[in-house]
């Protein structure tokens, strides 16, 4: 029987098979052929892409390339959410390998914050995990460590190394026992048809009467269309790292192994496949 | 204060059961058909195995 240290292994090596195509518009010397890759679920993909740029430059003039940037189907696709987020919301459902189209013209400056260097991601990484910890530990945790060991979470994520990341996000994963869980959840909930980027509030994982929440729990109350039905018949899908927890799975437990490195929770709300 | 504390191993609560399945149904589908492709970050011999 697997115990909860391979649930978090399973979560860290999670893998998106994906295709990169060049967009049509962009001028080449020759054909650009398509780029194929394995991504890691809980990375960003300005973070694991230089293959493809190299890739696609081979066959560019310098003059032609400005920022990169990557689209599905129309979507810019943010690179500050974790890749694993991004096929849950935008590609659940569909065949694999993911398709998503490179941009190195009209950056789209509305949807997309710049990156023109992995420093830009590491701060967004550490600006979340220490919202995380605010909300888990107020700040005591994170507060706690020296430099290096910042660093440690940092290059464990960029490198790709499960032991190295998780030597030191096991601190942020600790709590009172007597208080059965995290001060709050870290949690983003988000939903595709909706215009507001995510619902994210204070959430505890006990109850005042000393009772376990679960997902139902905190959909309930804060997304309670996730869980309605209509006529019997699902209409949302609950995902994530590409599952679907039951309703039931406590929210603690669920927050400790299935949060991402930047230690939320983050649960995609998509439209069920109507078949 | 362990990372396991809430849980005691011989419990298999149904959502639990139904996580772990999911989560092999998931590498199924997203990893085995696919393990030709190139990693897009290099990978230790450790890691590697890991991955089995």
């Amino acid at each position: 029987m697997a115990d909860d240290k391979d649930v978090l292994r399973d979560v860290w090596f999670g893998r998106i098979p994906t295709c990169f195509t060049l967009y049509q518009d962009e001028v080449t010397e020759r054909e650009a052929e398509p780029f194929y890759l394995l991504l890691p679920r809980v990375s960003y993909l300005t973070l694991v892409t230089d293959k493809v740029k190299k890739h696609f430059l081979k066959v560019m003039k310098a003059e032609d390339v400005e920022e990169i940037w990557f689209e599905y189907e129309g979507t810019p696709l943010k690179w500050h959410y974790p890749i694993g987020l991004l096929v849950d919301l935008h590609a659940s459902n569909t065949s694999l390998p993911w398709s998503i189209t490179v941009h190195f013209k009209n950056f789209p400056e509305r949807d997309l914050l710049h990156c023109l260097s992995s420093s830009v991601i590491e701060a967004h990484f550490m600006s979340s995990i220490k919202e995380a910890d605010a909300l888990k530990h107020k700040s005591q945790v994170i507060n706690d460590m020296q430099k290096k060991d910042h660093k440690q979470l940092w290059m464990g994520l960029q490198n790709d190394k499960f032991d190295q990341f998780w030597a030191m996000n096991r601190k942020l994963m600790e709590y009172p026992t007597e208080e059965g869980g995290f001060r709050y959840i870290p949690f983003r909930i988000y939903l595709t048809m909706s215009d507001r980027p995510f619902i994210q509030k204070l959430f505890r994982p006990i109850s005042p009467d000393g009772h376990a929440h679960t997902l139902g729990d905190l959909l309930k109350e804060v997304c309670p269309m996730a869980i309605n039905n209509d006529d019997e018949s699902r209409r949302y899908q609950v995902v994530i790292h590409g599952i679907e927890p039951l309703l039931e799975t406590p929210l603690q437990w669920l927050s400790e192994h299935l949060s991402h490195p930047d230690n939320f929770l983050h649960i995609s709300v998509i439209p069920a496949p109507s078949d | 204060q362990s990372m396991t504390s809430s849980i005691s191993p011989a419990q298999t609560a149904a959502w639990r059961k139904q996580i772990l399945e999911q989560l092999s149904e998931r590498s199924k589908r997203e990893i085995d058909r696919f393990k030709h492709y190139e990693q897009a970050v290099e990978q230790s011999v450790w890691v590697k195995k890991g991955m089995m």
